[in-house]
């Protein structure tokens, strides 16, 4: 602000070759930007659809907290058509920054979606697209458009046509039952994996989305399992002796990295899915775990307490050195690695306290985004802007998914059909 | 008791009388000064102050006088050309002349007339001396507008030269005479912080920092849509972009700038920089 007023006032001094004013703005809201959502106009099909597609982008954006859909009750214009221009003024009046209007075309069991977003104060598209898909995709297609509208208003990639992937916990707080489970980003079409026979912990997306890995309890000891969500095929990983557990996919999906807890110590590895070779990363008598891959592959986070406590460590992903990053109070977490590189979240325990927070590879710029009784297992949106965790209350309750900004802002909950914790979150689908 | 009474009485008295003579309100004398004027000089006005001094070298400051650049001509003998002009507009109508001379200087007139056309003037002249009265008559005939008009067309060519003046002259946009107060644009940049939305949580900031120029009615709306100077292909730069235009227009009318500073208002380079913000 002050360089801003430097300048501005530099400004005021004679300029006899350029009469312009110069000014900076170094400072604008975070305010969501108001955005009008009107049904889309339906063709061939229940006007219902038309409207339930316009709900769930307008759900989708409000819930990211970077968008207030205008409630439709306000709009002075009713979208017949998307084929003519908006009346813009009619939209200025009520202060939508952005508009979107769309048509759902169904033809036997073909749907086509066309949306177009328009910048109401400029009056001119910012976005027109159309998609073809079957009639049961109604809903991934509200998604995507979503994901559109996101991209071309913030800059940055969408994440609402993505899954997550969490432990249902159902049943009294002794004998909870534990299955693998399986939704859409907003809470929709809940599919359980598992029946709950046993005890299932940690699951992973690969970046293909469409395998987990996952660390069972099927065997008597826990091992870590793949398991393709559409076949329901599953494949055990590593069938050494001893407990294998925390696993995760490499970024190119070819290797998973674990640990595994021999004695009293617990050390890394990675193997090739498909040639099956596993390879040592960790040799230390403490327990190594938690390994998360860098977005580029080339390095690995993991929390180790070989310091004493434990702390997060950097290494390259072939093994060798570890850096360690954490210093502050406490014992640092489940280190995961953001999709844009930039950050790695981790779960922090201070007297008593779970808190979730962010920090940079090397160390630096630590924040803390939410704090609590107990909040834990972290896991990023493929944009990197948004982080989901789970939360326990204490007492009779049990967890909760939840989502928050990496800004620390708009914290939700995400509602699920009982208990859930372990969340991941899935890359964009294909 | 009596006595300490008129002891005190006159022992007061005395202190009054003293008080009355000693501390009597002397006239206070009011000088007629003249009120001397105070002028408060701001900062910037007194930056504005081009300091001049005597003893400085001549400048040349001849040539900037020009406000069209073309060819340097060579200034002509100016009373030629304008005795030229007489002739072939004003001087051929010397007929409202003869008109108010007596019928006497007709016939001379006509015959000069009809064996020279050119010389009139030549011929004209011998015969009377009441050639006078013309010239005035001229002034008022309509149809010398033409002539006027001629007369324009020559300061014109006059004022080209080979460099173009680029002194402020009077009324110029940077003259210190209405100067844009430091509130006007702080108005301004708060309005636009306020309606300018910030894409919190971006990874590169740096992507986020646009360059806009405006151009501004008097009323204070947009002359033409926002011009981008800044450019970029990624989608976090045109969101930031879209974003920092959209503030522009919604920004509408720029009330907070006053019409008396237009000149100084009407083009805006505006820095849309939100690399603290993010930071932070």
């Amino acid at each position: 602000m002050l360089g801003g007023a430097a300048s501005a006032f530099a400004s005021l001094s004679p300029q006899p070759a350029a009469a312009v004013l110069k000014l900076n703005v170094t400072e604008g809201n975070v305010q969501p930007v108001p955005i009008a959502i009107p049904d889309f106009v339906g063709v061939g099909l229940d006007p219902a659809t038309g409207r339930n597609v316009s709900q769930i982008i307008a759900s989708n954006l409000r819930r990211s907290g970077l968008f207030a859909p205008i409630d439709q009750a306000a709009y002075i214009e009713k979208i017949v058509t998307i084929d003519t221009l908006p009346r813009f003024p009619d939209w200025r009046q009520i202060n939508a920054q952005a508009l979107v209007t769309g048509r759902i075309t169904q033809s036997d069991a073909r749907l086509k979606a066309e949306f177009r977003l328009w910048d109401v104060f400029a009056g001119q598209q910012l976005r027109g697209e159309q998609y073809n898909t079957t009639a049961d995709n109604w809903r991934r297609i509200a998604h995507i458009i979503s994901d559109a509208i996101y991209e071309r208003i913030t800059g940055d990639k969408g994440y609402f046509d993505t899954r997550i992937v969490f432990v249902d916990e159902s049943g009294p707080k002794e004998r909870r039952i534990k299955r693998l489970a399986l939704m859409d980003q907003d809470g929709a079409n809940v599919r359980y994996l598992t029946r709950g026979d046993d005890l299932v912990l940690t699951p992973r997306f690969s970046s293909a989305a469409d395998t987990i890995t996952y660390m069972s309890y099927r065997e008597g000891d826990p091992k870590v399992y793949l398991m393709n969500i559409e076949t329901g095929q599953r494949e055990i990983v590593s069938n050494f002796p001893g407990m294998t557990f925390s696993p995760r996919f490499s970024p190119d999906g070819q290797r998973v990295i674990f640990s595994l807890q021999r004695g009293g110590s617990s050390n890394l590895f990675v193997m090739d899915l498909r040639s099956k070779a596993t390879m040592r990363l960790t040799d230390t008598q403490v327990i190594d775990t938690a390994p998360s891959y860098s977005p580029d592959g080339t390095r690995i986070s993991f929390e180790s307490d070989r310091g004493g406590k434990q702390q997060i460590y950097v290494m390259a992903a072939t093994g060798g050195e570890a850096q360690r990053i954490s210093f502050g109070e406490g014992a640092y977490s489940t280190p995961v690695w953001s999709p844009r590189g930039d950050y790695i979240a981790f779960t922090k325990q201070t007297e008593g306290k779970f808190a979730i927070g962010i920090m940079r590879a090397d160390g630096s710029g630590e924040r803390i985004l939410t704090e609590g009784y107990h909040n834990e297992g972290p896991t990023w949106a493929p944009n990197g802007r948004v982080i989901m965790f789970f939360r326990d209350p204490g007492g009779n309750a049990g967890p909760m998914l939840y989502t928050v900004d990496v800004t620390g802002r708009n914290e939700q909950i995400l509602k699920t059909p009982s208990y859930a914790s372990d969340p991941a979150w899935s890359p964009l689908l294909q | 008791m009596r006595t300490a009474y008129t002891i005190s009485a006159i022992g007061h008295a005395a202190v009054l009388l003293w008080s009355v003579w000693s501390l009597a309100a002397k006239p206070l004398p009011v000088s007629s000064n003249e009120g001397l004027p105070v002028d408060l000089v701001t900062a910037s006005d007194f930056s504005n102050i081009t300091a001049g001094s005597k003893a400085a070298p001549k400048t040349d400051t001849a040539k900037p006088l020009v406000e069209k650049v073309a060819e340097a001509k060579p200034v002509e003998d100016p009373t030629a050309k304008v005795v030229e002009k007489k002739e072939v507009q004003a001087a051929r109508e010397p007929p409202p002349a003869p008109e108010t001379k007596p019928a006497e200087a007709a016939p001379d007139k006509k015959q000069a007339e009809t064996k020279k056309q050119e010389p009139k003037k030549a011929e004209a002249k011998p015969p009377i001396p009441p050639k006078k009265p013309a010239p005035p008559a001229p002034k008022f005939d309509p149809k010398q507008v033409a002539a006027l008009l001629d007369k324009r067309e020559a300061t014109r060519l006059a004022a080209a030269g080979e460099t173009l003046n680029n002194a402020p002259s009077l009324g110029v946009s940077n003259g210190a005479a209405a100067q844009l107060s430091l509130s006007e644009l702080d108005a301004l940049r708060a309005r636009l912080a306020q309606l300018w939305t910030v894409p919190a949580g971006a990874k590169d900031p740096q992507e986020l920092v646009v360059l806009i120029r405006i151009k501004l009615k008097r009323d204070g709306t947009l002359a033409a849509p926002p011009m981008v100077l800044t450019s970029g292909k990624t989608p976090l730069f045109i969101a930031a972009r879209d974003s920092a235009v959209r503030a522009l227009f919604r920004g509408q009318p720029y009330d907070m700038l006053k019409p008396e500073h237009y000149e100084q208002w009407k083009d805006v380079e505006i820095t849309f920089d939100p690399r603290d913000m993010i930071r932070g």
